[in-house]
């Protein structure tokens, strides 16, 4: 008994201790060092966030340069998937136009009565937000992260918590700034829980990200019932960091249970625009 | 003719060094490319591979694998993660432990011990990341998602051991020519 454990303790000691002419350091050692370096990126001290800011954005360009080629795989891939689908996507388009022709009329009518009520109350036809726009330079997933890499840190002005667009609806909030990139959690990430109003029933409810592609509605009232029309989610601005009224996506049932179909789909997000204020005068979308 | 020998000898000893350190370049590839190992449209499959390259070179080559290149390739996984430093690198250092173990523990070792013996390197591994990630770090994680990334790493080991396998007598009959 004792000598199987003194063996145990050997063979232990010589795994964590062993070097070789490879092996320029002992197991022991690095463990060690990285413990240390753990320690060290928790304390939370000035300057090691300031080294490592500089470390990420290093490592972020090293980064989305080797990313090039699986980027271009990535691209060739949905040309030719995009060709294959040329007739289907024709057709469909083709129905979509008839479709609009119809509302076209309707559209015209309420644009016009915008147009007129805007000019009454003497609002500016301009974006309700003051906005940055930034390349997305690395999207890395991991099984327990959803999140991408921009190109614009604190040097654009970017700051901790602000939404972030993509063509107009909210795809996360900034949740790292470095000098000159940042990383933007996405919706429908583990960690992403953002307050939401469900429209046209103002109804209060949490989006929580749960690591698969649509995000789920949380915390609805029990009598919470579906509208007939389209349910879409907007932001509520409860938090006091994002702005109200972005809109989020369209609530679709899955067995029973609501999920939010997003606008800005995570897995297409090549631009973005961080909202860096809300203007004045600007409304909600 | 002796500068074109000359020429043939360096660009031979060449390939040689870049096969050589084809496993690590690998790692480095996929700890700092945008390599996925987990896809929406079967949201349950992911897998760690780079558990699956660490343990097997660590355990047949530790001469191509060396423990500063697991560190510093963990050190890159964190950053492009965005996780605390140091949560892959002690994640990959202890699977290199237990390789590491295994090897110096076993005379021989085929594909069934290096395989039941992975259980113990990604549960260790897996373990080191989730307690370092739920003490010290402000992240959620999905208990049902990291068993389903442990089984499919260990599912797919014996698949990548037969690749690395193939790889590893390609390098040594090149070795030996």
């Amino acid at each position: 008994m004792s000598t199987s454990r003194d063996d145990f303790g050997i063979v232990i000691r010589s795994a964590l201790l062993q070097r070789g002419a490879r092996q320029k350091f002992s197991l022991f050692a690095l463990i060690l060092l990285s413990i240390f370096i753990f320690v060290l990126d928790n304390s939370n001290l000035k300057p090691i966030k300031i080294l490592r800011s500089l470390i990420n954005d290093g490592i972020y360009r090293i980064s989305a340069v080797s990313s090039s080629p699986i980027k271009f795989s990535g691209a060739s891939k949905d040309f030719f998937v995009k060709h294959i689908f040329t007739y289907q996507e024709n057709e469909r388009l083709r129905k979509e136009l008839e479709d609009l022709k119809s509302k076209d009329f309707q559209s015209s009518f309420l644009e016009a009565e915008n147009n007129k009520l805007q000019d009454v109350l003497e609002l500016e036809k301009k974006s309700p937000y003051s906005v940055v726009n930034a390349k997305v330079i690395l999207d890395k997933n991991s099984p327990y992260l959803n999140s991408v890499i921009i190109n614009k840190g604190s040097n654009a002005g970017i700051k901790l918590g602000m939404p972030v667009l993509n063509e107009g609806y909210l795809a996360g909030r900034i949740v790292e700034v470095n000098f000159v990139s940042s990383r933007i959690l996405l919706l429908n990430d583990l960690n992403s829980r953002i307050p939401v109003v469900v429209s046209p029933s103002g109804t209060q409810a949490i989006l929580s990200g749960i690591g698969k592609r649509e995000p789920s509605l949380e915390y609805l009232p029990d009598n919470f019932m579906l509208s007939e029309k389209e349910n879409i989610v907007f932001t509520s601005g409860k938090d006091g960091v994002l702005f109200p009224g972005i809109a989020v996506g369209k609530i679709v049932l899955e067995d029973n249970k609501k999920f939010v179909k997003l606008f800005a789909d995570p897995d297409q997000i090549n631009v973005v625009s961080v909202a860096l204020k809300q203007q004045e005068d600007g409304g909600a979308r | 003719m002796a500068g074109q020998d000359k020429m043939a000898l360096v660009l031979s000893k060449f390939k040689d060094s870049l096969f050589r350190l084809g496993p690590l370049i690998l790692l480095i590839y996929i700890c700092i490319s945008e390599f996925h190992t987990q896809f929406y449209y079967w949201a349950i499959f992911s897998f760690n591979f780079q558990f699956i390259v660490i343990y097997y070179w660590i355990l047949r080559d530790p001469d191509i694998l060396g423990y500063g290149f697991v560190f510093i390739c963990g050190f890159i996984n964190d950053v492009v993660l965005s996780l605390p430093l140091g949560t892959s690198a002690l994640s990959y250092l202890f699977v290199s432990l237990v390789a590491a173990y295994v090897r110096n523990a076993t005379v021989r070792t085929s594909l069934f011990t290096d395989w039941f013996t992975f259980v113990i390197a990604v549960f260790i591994g897996n373990f080191i990341y989730f307690f370092l990630m739920n003490k010290f770090a402000d992240a959620g994680i999905e208990y049902t998602t990291l068993f389903y990334n442990s089984l499919f790493t260990f599912i797919l080991y014996p698949l990548f051991w037969s690749i690395f396998e193939v790889y590893k007598k390609i390098t040594f009959a090149r070795r030996n020519d």
